[in-house]
C-alpha cells in the first residue's frame, strides 16, 4: 500500500515536471539603449554619462518574441504585437525576416534573418555552447530558474541565462540553447538587453516550427556569419557608429 | 575464504598493474531529499571544477537514480537542482574505478518562507553561497526614509523585537556587517538603526563561526548568525559640469559654465554665460545638458488631426545661439532646470533669463524695377537693439493608470525690447541721379508678455487600439510700447519748397493684445487588425485687439487721426475631420478629409471707446483633402508621399487697416478684406541606407501651388519713388524644390564622400502699379564634401558649395539677375602630440552679381591649439586666432518681387583668444569623428 502511494506521488511529480514539454513561450525583449551604447568603446566617459543623463529611464525599446518548443527542437521568431516605438508613434514598421530554428534530434540549426542590409539563410550543425552554471535561483514567469552564464566573444557580450528547473527542454530564446532546462530569461551585458518570458502556453506543435517554404537569401554557415559580424563591428566601431543598429545585439 | 583471497590477490595485481585510473568512468547515484525519498526529475549536472563550465547533464529517473555513462574520468563538480530545493554541489575526484557510485546524494529544501516571500512574491533572485543565502533588498519596498531595521522587519525569517534585537531563522544575530566590515563597533543595532534602507542593495544572512572558534582556529561547531548589508552602487547618481573663461584682444571675453546634478529620479542643472563674441546663446549640446531628459518632451502639442506636426523639433527656447552673422553683440544669460521622472510622474520646470544687445552697421543697395524704368535705393543704417527675456516653463505628466495619461504644460515669457535705428537713405535714378534723400531715426520701446498653457488627456480603452484624447489650451500674447519716428526727407526735383522737404516727428502708442482659447478631440477606432479610423475636431477662438494712437510731435503732440486706430478682431476656427489608416508591416497609408471654417469678425474704431467706424464679418468654409503614405521596404529603403490642401488664416498685421509709415519711402497698409491662403501641397521623399557599404541616399521633393496667396502689391510713384504696399490675394504662385544627398565611403573608415545637389524654383506674382509681374526665382546649389581620416590622430575635411540664383522679372526682362554664392571650406584636426591638438579651418566665400556690379571675396581663416592638463584631463587651455586675415563681414544677396538687393554688414573680425576650461569629468583625449550633439 505504502509503495503504491509513493508510486502515485512520484508519478504525479513526474507528470507535473514533464507537463510542459511542448508549447510556446512569449518573451518581451527590452533594449536599454543607454546601457547598450555605454558598451561602445569609442564613446568617452563623459559622453556615456551625458547619454545616461539625457535618456536615463526613458531609453527602453520593447519588442515581443515567441519561442515554439518541444523535445525535438525549437523555433524562435518575432510576435505580431507592435513594439513600443510603433505603439508610441502609431506606426506599423516592416517586419523583418527572422526565424531561428533548432533541431536537437538532427543536431542542426537553420536561421533566416536580415543583417547588414541583406537576408541570410544560415545552416549548420549545433555546437556545444560553453555554459557556466552559477549558484542563484529566481522566479521567472512562475518557474524557478537557475542561473547560467556564457560569453559571446564575437559581440563581446556577457550573457546571463535563467533556465527553468522544471521544464527539461534544452531550447532558448535568441541563438541560445543547451542548458538542462528551458531558458526563460536572458540578460545581455548587464542589462543592455533583457529577454524575459511573460507567459508559457502549452501548445500542440504541428507546423509552428516549420520554416517558410519559400526562403530567399544568401546561404552561409556559422563560421562565415561570425566572420561577417566580427568584421562589421570592427569597421563600425572605427567609424564611431553603433554597429547594433544593423545587427541584432 | 580461499576464493576471497584469490580474488583480493587478483585485484591487488590489477591495481598494481593499472596504477592509473580508468580513462572513462560511469558516475551514478540516487538523489534523495532529507526524508530519503528519491527525487525524480532532478537535474544533475557535471561541471568543470575550475570555472563551473557545464560538461554534461542528465535527469534523475522517477526513483531519483541518475547515471552518466562513459564520461571522461576527471575531477567534476556534481551539481543537483530541483524545484524548491537548495542547489546542491559536491566535488568529485577522478574515480579509481570504472563505476563511481556516489550512493545517496541528499538535497535540502529551501525554507518555505524564503521561497514564497522572496522568490515568488518579491521575485528577488536568491544567491546561494555555501550556507549563505543572499537576496536583493531592493525587491522589498519600504517607505522613503525608513531605516534598515524597518527593511529587515519585512524580510522573511527575520524577527526584530522592541529593543531592536534581531533574530534570523530563530537565532540571535550577533553581528551586522556593512560591505563586509564591522559598522561602528559590535552593536548590531548601530547599523540597522542608523542606516537608511534606500542605501542598501543586498542583505546576506550567513552562519559565522563563533569568536572562540576564530580565536582558537578550531571549529567548535557552534555557528552564529550574522548579517551583511551590501551598499548600493550609486552609478545613477552623480554630477558633472564645466566652466570656461576666455580673454582676447580688443577686450573680447567670454565666460560660460554649467553644472548638473542627478540621481535616479531627479535632475538639476544650472547654466550661465556672458560674452561679447557674438554667442547669443549656448550650443545644442549644452542646451541638451541643461534640459536633460526634458529635451524630448516637445512632441506633445494638443492640435490633433492631420497637418499637425508630429515630429516636432525644439526651437532651443531662445537659449541656443541664434546669431545671424551680422553686427556685434553683447550677451548674457542664465537659468536653472529641474526634472523629476519616476516613470509614473514626470515633472519639469525651468527658468531662464537672457539678453542681447546688438550693434549693427549695415549698408544696403537695392534696385527696384518698374515697367520701363528702374531706380536705386542705397541705405546706410546704424542700429542699437536690446532684447531681454525671462522665461519660465513647467510640464507635468502623470500616468494615472495604465489607460489614462494627463499632461499639463505652461510656458511664460516676459520680455522687453528697445531698438534705435538711424538710417540715411537715398533714391537714385537708373542713371545715378539723386532724386530723394532721407534721414531717418526711429526708436521703440516695448514690453511683451507671452503665456502658453495646455492640458492633454489621453485614454486607452480596453479594446486594443481604441483610444481618445482631449486637449485644452489658453494662450496670451501681449505687446505694449511706443515708437518714436523721426525723419527728414528731401525731394530734390520738386518745384516748391514745401514739396521739397517733408518732416515727420511722430509718436505711436501701441497696445496689442491677443488671447486665444482652443481645444481638440481625437478618437481612434481599430476597424480591423490593419485598418484604423481616426476622427478629430479642433476649435479655437482667437481674440486680438490693436490700439494705436499716433501723435504729431511737430504739432503740439496732437493726435493724428488718420494714423490712429483701434481694431478688434476675432477669428473662430472650427475643423472636423476623419481619416482611414491602413497600417501593416511597414505600409502606413492615411486618407482623409476635413471640413474647416474660419469666422472672422473685425471691428474698427477711430479710438478705443469710440463710435464703430467699420466692421467686417466673414467666414471662409473650406474642405481639406489629405493623403499620407509611407512605405518601408526591404534593405532599408523607405518612401514617403503626402498631399494636402493647406489653408491658413491671414496674419493679423495684414488685416489691420493701419498705415505704417516707419519708413517714409515704404508705406504699408493692411487689408481687412484679405482671404486665407490656400495651397495644394505635395511632398515626396526616399531614403536608402546600405549598412554593408555605408551608402546613404536621400531624395526629397516638394511642390506647392497657391490657389490663393497673400502677396504685397505695390504702387510706386515714378517721381518720388515712394512705395506703397497692400496685401492682397492672388492665385498662380507656386514653388518647387528637389534635393538629393549621397554619402558613401571610397575607402571604408578612411575616406568618405558626400554630394548634395538641390534645386528650387518659385514663381511669385505681384501687381506693380497695376501690372502683373511674375518674378521667377531659380536656385541651383551643389555641395560636395570629402572627409579623410588617415589615422586616429588626423581628421581632414573639404567642402565646396556652388550656388546660382537666377531671377527673371516678367515686368522687365532686361533686368534679369544672375547671383552667385560659392564657397570652399577646408578643415584639419590634428592630435600632433599627446593631449595636444591643432585645429584649423579656412572658409573662403565668393559673392558675385555681374549685372549689379557686385564682386566680393571673403576668406576666413581660424586656427587654434589646445592642450589638456591635470589628472583625467580636467583642464583645457586653448589659444585661438579667429579670422586671421581680418576679412569677416556678412554679405547677403537676394532678389524678390521686382527688386534685387545686396547687403553688407560689419561683424566681429580678427581677434585672438586664450581660454581655459575646467571640466569636472575631464576632457576627451582623442579626436572624435562624430561629435555627439556638438
Amino acid at each position: 500500500m505504502k509503495n503504491i502511494i509513493t508510486f502515485i506521488s512520484v508519478f504525479l511529480i513526474s507528470c507535473v515536471s514533464y507537463a510542459q514539454q511542448e508549447g510556446m513561450v512569449r518573451y518581451t525583449r527590452t533594449t536599454y539603449w543607454t546601457k547598450l551604447n555605454s558598451t561602445l568603446p569609442y564613446l568617452s566617459k563623459q559622453e556615456k554619462e551625458k547619454q545616461a543623463y539625457m535618456f536615463g529611464g526613458r531609453d527602453e525599446g520593447i519588442e515581443y518574441t515567441l519561442l515554439y518548443f518541444n523535445e525535438k527542437g525549437s523555433y524562435y521568431t518575432q510576435s505580431e504585437q507592435l513594439n513600443s516605438w510603433e505603439e508610441k508613434y502609431d506606426y506599423n514598421g516592416r517586419k523583418e525576416v527572422f526565424g531561428i530554428k533548432r533541431d536537437f534530434d538532427k543536431n542542426s540549426m537553420t536561421e533566416v534573418f536580415e543583417m547588414i542590409g541583406k537576408t541570410y539563410i544560415m545552416e549548420d550543425s549545433l555546437k556545444q555552447l560553453n555554459w557556466k552554471i552559477l549558484n542563484d535561483i529566481k522566479d521567472v514567469a512562475g518557474h524557478i530558474c537557475m542561473k547560467a552564464m556564457i560569453q559571446d566573444t564575437i559581440k563581446k557580450q556577457k550573457i546571463i541565462a535563467w533556465f527553468a528547473q522544471d521544464i527539461p527542454i534544452i531550447a532558448g530564446p535568441e541563438r541560445l540553447y543547451g542548458l538542462p532546462g528551458l531558458i526563460l530569461e536572458l540578460d545581455i551585458n548587464d542589462g543592455a538587453v533583457i529577454v524575459e518570458a511573460t507567459k508559457i502556453e502549452p501548445l500542440k506543435i504541428t507546423t509552428q516550427m516549420d520554416l517558410p517554404k519559400k526562403m530567399k537569401g544568401k546561404k552561409i554557415n556559422e563560421l562565415a556569419f561570425q566572420d561577417m559580424v566580427r568584421k562589421f563591428i570592427q569597421e563600425k566601431i572605427k567609424e564611431e557608429q553603433n554597429p547594433f543598429w544593423s545587427i541584432r545585439y | 575464504m580461499r576464493k576471497l583471497s584469490v580474488f583480493l590477490f587478483f585485484m591487488f595485481i590489477c591495481v598494481a598493474t593499472f596504477a592509473q585510473n580508468p580513462i572513462r568512468t560511469t558516475i551514478k547515484g540516487i538523489i534523495q531529499d532529507t526524508s530519503s525519498v528519491g527525487m525524480g526529475g532532478a537535474t544533475v549536472m557535471l561541471l568543470a571544477p575550475k570555472d563551473s563550465a557545464l560538461i554534461n547533464f542528465s535527469r534523475a529517473n522517477d526513483k531519483g537514480i541518475f547515471e552518466f555513462k562513459n564520461v571522461k574520468n576527471t575531477a567534476y563538480i556534481l551539481k543537483v537542482s530541483y524545484v524548491g530545493y537548495l542547489p546542491y554541489q559536491q566535488i568529485l575526484a577522478p574515480s579509481a574505478t570504472e563505476i563511481a557510485d556516489l550512493g545517496n546524494v541528499g538535497i535540502k529544501p529551501i525554507s518555505k518562507e524564503l521561497l514564497e516571500v522572496v522568490v515568488k512574491t518579491a521575485r528577488a533572485p536568491l544567491t546561494i553561497k555555501g550556507d549563505t543565502i543572499e537576496y536583493d533588498a531592493r525587491s522589498f519596498k519600504v517607505p522613503a526614509g525608513s531605516s534598515v531595521e524597518d527593511l529587515l522587519r519585512r524580510l522573511p525569517g527575520m524577527e526584530i523585537d522592541a529593543q531592536g534585537n534581531i533574530k534570523a531563522q530563530g537565532k540571535d544575530v550577533k553581528k551586522v556587517l556593512v560591505d563586509g566590515k564591522t559598522f561602528f563597533g559590535d552593536d548590531p543595532k548601530a547599523a540597522t538603526k542608523n542606516l537608511g534602507a534606500e542605501t542598501i542593495s543586498k542583505v546576506q544572512v550567513f552562519n559565522d563561526k563563533s569568536e572562540q572558534a576564530k580565536l582558537t582556529g578550531v571549529d567548535d561547531g557552534k555557528k552564529e548568525k550574522a548579517i551583511n548589508l551590501e551598499l548600493k552602487e550609486e552609478y545613477k547618481k552623480g554630477a558633472f559640469g564645466k566652466i570656461t573663461g576666455a580673454v582676447g584682444t580688443d577686450s573680447r571675453m567670454a565666460l560660460r559654465g554649467n553644472y548638473n546634478k542627478f540621481n535616479k529620479t531627479s535632475q538639476f542643472s544650472i547654466l550661465g554665460y556672458g560674452n561679447n563674441i557674438n554667442e547669443t546663446g549656448v550650443n545644442w549640446s549644452d542646451y541638451g545638458e541643461f534640459k536633460g531628459n526634458n529635451s524630448f518632451n516637445n512632441n506633445d502639442n494638443g492640435d490633433f488631426g492631420f497637418g499637425g506636426n508630429r515630429w516636432w523639433g525644439s526651437d532651443g527656447d531662445g537659449i541656443t545661439n541664434q546669431f545671424d552673422g551680422r553686427g556685434f553683440t553683447n550677451n548674457g544669460g542664465g537659468g536653472m532646470n529641474y526634472n523629476f521622472d519616476n516613470k509614473k510622474t514626470k515633472f519639469s520646470s525651468s527658468y531662464f533669463y537672457n539678453q542681447t544687445r546688438l550693434f549693427l552697421d549695415q549698408y544696403q543697395n537695392k534696385k527696384t524695377f518698374l515697367q520701363n524704368s528702374a531706380f536705386l535705393t542705397t541705405d546706410t543704417s546704424s542700429q542699437n537693439n536690446f532684447r531681454g527675456n525671462h522665461s519660465i516653463g513647467t510640464r507635468f505628466e502623470r500616468m494615472i493608470d495604465s489607460s489614462n495619461t494627463l499632461i499639463v504644460k505652461t510656458n511664460m515669457r516676459a520680455g522687453m525690447k528697445n531698438d534705435v535705428n538711424a538710417m540715411f537713405q537715398s533714391n537714385l535714378t537708373e542713371e545715378g541721379l539723386l532724386r530723394t534723400r532721407a534721414a531717418i531715426k526711429n526708436s521703440n520701446d516695448f514690453t511683451n508678455f507671452y503665456l502658453n498653457t495646455s492640458a492633454i488627456f489621453r485614454h486607452k480603452f480596453k479594446k486594443k487600439g481604441r483610444s481618445y484624447a482631449l486637449s485644452f489650451g489658453y494662450n496670451v500674447n501681449n505687446s505694449i510700447g511706443n515708437e518714436n519716428l523721426n525723419s527728414l526727407t528731401k525731394f530734390i526735383t520738386a518745384g516748391t519748397f514745401t514739396e521739397q522737404v517733408r518732416a515727420i516727428r511722430q509718436i505711436n502708442d501701441n497696445d496689442n493684445r491677443q488671447n486665444m482659447v482652443k481645444g481638440s478631440a481625437l478618437f481612434l477606432e481599430p476597424l480591423s487588425k490593419k485598418i484604423f479610423w481616426e476622427t478629430f475636431y479642433n476649435f479655437s477662438s482667437d481674440n486680438r485687439s490693436v490700439n494705436r494712437q499716433a501723435f504729431n510731435g511737430l504739432f503740439e503732440n496732437r493726435r493724428m487721426d488718420s494714423l490712429s486706430t483701434y481694431f478688434e478682431n476675432n477669428v473662430t476656427y472650427n475643423r472636423i475631420g476623419t481619416s482611414l489608416r491602413y497600417s501593416f508591416s511597414g505600409v502606413n497609408i492615411s486618407l482623409g478629409g476635413a471640413a474647416l471654417r474660419y469666422d472672422l469678425d473685425g471691428k474698427q474704431f477711430p479710438q478705443k471707446g469710440g463710435q464703430l467706424f467699420s466692421s467686417v464679418t466673414k467666414s471662409y468654409p473650406n474642405f481639406m483633402p489629405y493623403l499620407d503614405a509611407s512605405l518601408e521596404l526591404k534593405n532599408n529603403l523607405n518612401f514617403n508621399f503626402s498631399y494636402n490642401l493647406e489653408v491658413s488664416a491671414p496674419q493679423i498685421a495684414d488685416l489691420q487697416p493701419v498705415i505704417n509709415n516707419n519708413n517714409p519711402f515704404f508705406i504699408s497698409t493692411g487689408n481687412p478684406d484679405l482671404n486665407p491662403e490656400k495651397s495644394h501641397s505635395v511632398s515626396l521623399s526616399m531614403y536608402k541606407f546600405d549598412p554593408a557599404t555605408f551608402l546613404n541616399i536621400n531624395i526629397w521633393g516638394n511642390y506647392n501651388y497657391y490657389l490663393s496667396q497673400v502677396v504685397y502689391n505695390q504702387t510706386i510713384d515714378p517721381n518720388t519713388f515712394i512705395v506703397r504696399t497692400r496685401p492682397e490675394n492672388l492665385s498662380g504662385g507656386d514653388n518647387f524644390s528637389l534635393g538629393t544627398y549621397f554619402g558613401f565611403p571610397i575607402i571604408k573608415t578612411k575616406l568618405t564622400v558626400n554630394l548634395n545637389p538641390r534645386i528650387s524654383v518659385s514663381n511669385n506674382p505681384t501687381y506693380i502699379n497695376g501690372i502683373l509681374n511674375n518674378s521667377n526665382n531659380q536656385n541651383y546649389n551643389l555641395s560636395f564634401g570629402l572627409s579623410l581620416t588617415p589615422n586616429d590622430k588626423l581628421i581632414m575635411s573639404l567642402n565646396t558649395r556652388l550656388g546660382i540664383n537666377n531671377i527673371k522679372y516678367s515686368l522687365s526682362e532686361a533686368q534679369n539677375q544672375n547671383i552667385r554664392n560659392n564657397g570652399l571650406d577646408v578643415s584639419i584636426k590634428w592630435n600632433f602630440v599627446a593631449k595636444t591638438f591643432l585645429e584649423t579651418n579656412l572658409d573662403y566665400k565668393r559673392f558675385r552679381n555681374e549685372r549689379f556690379g557686385f564682386e566680393q571675396d571673403i576668406p576666413i581663416y581660424n586656427v587654434s591649439v589646445r592642450r589638456l592638463f591635470m589628472k583625467e584631463n580636467k583642464l583645457e587651455v586653448r589659444l585661438a586666432a579667429f579670422d586671421l586675415f581680418n576679412k569677416r563681414q556678412s554679405i547677403l544677396q537676394s532678389g524678390f518681387q521686382n527688386t534685387v538687393v545686396n547687403q553688407t554688414s560689419l561683424t566681429l573680425a580678427r581677434y585672438f583668444m586664450l581660454s581655459l576650461t575646467y571640466n569636472l569629468k575631464g576632457h576627451e583625449s582623442k579626436l572624435k569623428k562624430n561629435q555627439w550633439w556638438d
